[in-house]
């Protein structure tokens, strides 16, 4: 891990990943990232204040070991994203108010705006993804807790299409891209 | 697949899957070939049990990601997307056990070729030859079902000893290698 991990990430957050690592890969999945990461201590997390922090780069080392240990693995990624925004947001909440709240508990440079936002589309400007700021990892995981995000709150014949610039994930700002969530009548 | 090539190293990214019946040693196997341990004591895997373990063969430096995975019905769902991205297997049965070496053909490698859609690359191991006095499936029966399924080798092991651990997991790799056009 090479680079500036300042900042501050709330324990709800890593409570909601977790819980997605298990919901997906179950117990031994969980426990295999955190051994990956060397932050096994953090597993009973879930106990502590939801809205006390870690450091960030504490946080970090578990999203490199997930990015190790789910090589190639981009379809686990996309479904380990959508639990994500289901355990961080189990209540009713809209996406603009989603994507506020993910900026503010995980407090680093990394920022996601909405650009543009009509009934057909969302535009959004992610800044330096912190789930995918390696060389070689696709951005999957922040792809499915988006689309998520979006689908949960759209009535059922109403569908979502993901679409984002070409990624090149040799290039070390792709981490840094636009996205669309294009919403689509049945 | 990953590949770096300079002068001095090339580096690849393999990720395999270890297969079996329940308590064949699966993940013995894998504590042992990364840790050089083993827990007397049986824990069933829970989902996926993944561990990295990077190793170096000549001038070819190799990252494996091993799954060692559980086989209960509740994971059919998600199964598939463990597999993705997979290169090869590690078939294991229990010398000590006769329906374990069974499900080699009519479970494990047809799970592994189900799900795997590039050609993968698998090995055969009958595991705990330590349990001699236990031993119901001779060393012929395991080349023979070898053959029948076009396993790429066959080797027994004792997880619990050490005893041919690495040379499984470097025959699977080397196999690897070659499926890409890389001689070791």
């Amino acid at each position: 891990m090479i680079g500036d991990y300042k900042g501050t990430v709330k324990n709800k957050v890593v409570v909601a990943l977790l819980q997605a690592y298990h919901d997906i890969l179950d117990y031994d999945g969980m426990k295999s990232i955190l051994r990956e990461a060397e932050m096994m201590y953090i597993k009973d997390v879930r106990d502590e204040n939801p809205n006390d922090s870690i450091d960030f780069f504490s946080f970090k080392k578990i999203i490199s070991a997930q990015n190790c240990l789910l090589y190639d693995s981009s379809d686990l990624l996309f479904e380990i994203g959508k639990k994500f925004s289901f355990y961080l947001f189990p209540f009713g909440k809209s996406f603009e108010e989603i994507i506020d709240e993910i900026n503010s508990s995980i407090i680093t440079n990394w920022r996601v705006n909405i650009i543009k936002n009509n009934e057909n589309e969302i535009i959004l400007q992610v800044h330096r993804c912190i789930f995918c700021s390696e060389i070689g990892v696709p951005c999957d995981l922040l792809k499915g807790f988006l689309v998520h995000s979006l689908q949960k709150s759209l009535p059922s014949e109403y569908r979502l299409t993901y679409e984002r610039d070409k990624e090149d994930v040799n290039d070390p700002n792709h981490n840094s891209f636009i996205a669309k969530l294009k919403i689509e009548k049945y | 697949m990953n590949i770096e090539e300079t002068k001095e190293l090339r580096e690849f990214v393999f990720k395999i899957t270890i297969l079996g019946d329940a308590a064949v040693g699966k993940t013995s196997l894998i504590s042992q070939f990364v840790e050089s341990s083993f827990q007397e004591d049986y824990k069933p895997t829970l989902g996926a049990n993944i561990v990295r373990k990077d190793v170096i063969l000549d001038k070819t430096r190799v990252r494996l990601i091993m799954w060692d995975l559980a086989g209960q019905e509740k994971y059919r769902v998600v199964r598939s997307m463990y597999f993705q991205g997979c290169e090869g297997a590690l078939l294991v049965y229990d010398v000590t056990r006769y329906h374990t070496l069974d499900s080699i053909n009519s479970k494990w490698l047809r799970d592994f070729k189900k799900h795997v859609r590039k050609k993968g690359a698998y090995i055969l191991i009958g595991n705990k030859i330590d349990l001699k006095d236990q031993r119901v499936i001779p060393t012929e029966r395991g080349k023979e079902l070898a053959t029948k399924i076009k396993a790429s080798h066959f080797i027994e092991t004792s997880a619990k000893l050490g005893e041919n651990i690495e040379e499984a997991f470097f025959l699977l790799v080397n196999q690897i290698l070659s499926n890409h056009g890389v001689s070791i």
